[in-house]
C-alpha cells in the first residue's frame, strides 16, 4: 500500500510535497522520543503534534508519512520543513482512534 | 578484533527527562538525565561558585546499541541528545557541512554529550560512526542517508539555534510556547 492509496481511500489531505512511499505499518505516538525509539522505517506515524520538530524525527526514523489527526491546524513552517526533507505530511479531520480503525480495516498492521 | 558486520538495534531503552541548567553568575550550562517523573523549572541552588537555575526540561530517552549478530553492546550513556541543525549561522562548520551533504541527500544530525563533561571528552568518532551506521541500517538508504556529526564542530554554542529532538512541554496541559535556543 502506498501513501497515494491512503490519500485516495481515506480522503487524507497532503500538505507537503513528497515522493510516493510504500507504507509498511502504523505507529501512533505524540512523543518524538517514542518515535525515535520505537517507530520503524516505512511506518505511517499518526500524531496530534504539529510542532516542526516532528519533521527531523520522522526523517531520522524514515517513516513513510506523518498523519496529523483530529483536524489540527499545521503550522506553515512544519509543512515547509517537511517538503524540504520530502516527508509526506497528511492531514486527517478524524480522530487518531477513528483513523487507526480505518487503517486496520485496510489491512495495515503494526509488525 | 571482531570480524562481525554489525547489525544494530536499540537496547536498554530508558525514558526520562533531560534537564538544562544555567549558572546566572558565570553563564555556564550543564545538562543531565533524570528518571524522575518531573523536574520543576526555576529551581535554583548554589554549588560552589555556581548559582544553578533549571531553565528547561525535556522528555527524552537513553539507549545502547546491540549487535543482533554477535551480541556486542555499545553504550551510549554519555549521549545527551540529537539536534537538528536549523542553518542559523552561515559561518558554522556544521551548517557548511549540512549544505554540502544535503545536495547528496544526506541529512546531518548533531550528537550532543552531557555538558560540561562533553566539552573536554566528546563522543568518540567511533561511536558517532556506530550511530550513523545504526540510523542508516534502519532506513531505505536508496532514498537518503543520515550522518551524525559531533557538537564540538559548533564554534559558539551561545549563538546556536538548533533544535533538539526532545519532547518539550509534554507534561503541561498548556500548548507549548515557541522553543527558545537553549544555549544563548
Amino acid at each position: 500500500m502506498t501513501t497515494q492509496d491512503l490519500i485516495d481511500k481515506l480522503q487524507l489531505k497532503p500538505l507537503s510535497t513528497f515522493e510516493q512511499r510504500e507504507v509498511k505499518g502504523v505507529f501512533i505516538s505524540d512523543m518524538v522520543s517514542d518515535v525515535m525509539a520505537n517507530a520503524r522505517s516505512g511506518d505511517l506515524w499518526l500524531t496530534v503534534q504539529t510542532h516542526k520538530s516532528i519533521v527531523p524525527a520522522a526523517n531520522l526514523v524514515d517513516v513513510a508519512a506523518v498523519v496529523i489527526t483530529g483536524g489540527k491546524e499545521v503550522p506553515e513552517e512544519t509543512v515547509q520543513l517537511a517538503s524540504k526533507f520530502g516527508i509526506p505530511i497528511l492531514w486527517a479531520p478524524m480522530s487518531t482512534f477513528a483513523l487507526a480503525g480505518k487503517l486496520y480495516e485496510l489491512g495495515l498492521r503494526t509488525p | 578484533m571482531s570480524t562481525c558486520t554489525h547489525e544494530w538495534q536499540m537496547a536498554n531503552v530508558r525514558f526520562g527527562l533531560i534537564a538544562f541548567e544555567k549558572c546566572f553568575h558565570c553563564g555556564s550550562v550543564r545538562t543531565y538525565f533524570s528518571s524522575e517523573d518531573s523536574l520543576p523549572l526555576g529551581d535554583e541552588y548554589r554549588e560552589g561558585d555556581h548559582f544553578w537555575s533549571r531553565v528547561e526540561t525535556a522528555q527524552s530517552f537513553r539507549f545502547d546499541l546491540q549487535c543482533t549478530r554477535c551480541g556486542l553492546i555499545e553504550g551510549f550513556g554519555e549521549l545527551m541528545g540529537l539536534m537538528h541543525c536549523t542553518g542559523c549561522l552561515e559561518d558554522c562548520p556544521v551548517e557548511q557541512q549540512r549544505r554540502v551533504l544535503e545536495r547528496q541527500r544526506t541529512w546531518l544530525v548533531v550528537a550532543f554529550g552531557f555538558l560540561p563533561q562533553a566539552l573536554t571528552s566528546p563522543l568518540p568518532e567511533r561511536k558517532l560512526a556506530v550511530l550513523t551506521e545504526f540510523f542508516n541500517q534502519r532506513r531505505d538508504t536508496s532514498r537518503s542517508t543520515i550522518k551524525v556529526v559531533p557538537f564540538n564542530l559548533i564554534p559558539d554554542l551561545s549563538r546556536c539555534a538548533g533544535e533538539f529532538l526532545h519532547d518539550v512541554g509534554m507534561l503541561s496541559q498548556e500548548p507549548p510556547a515557541e522553543r527558545k535556543p537553549l544555549f544563548s
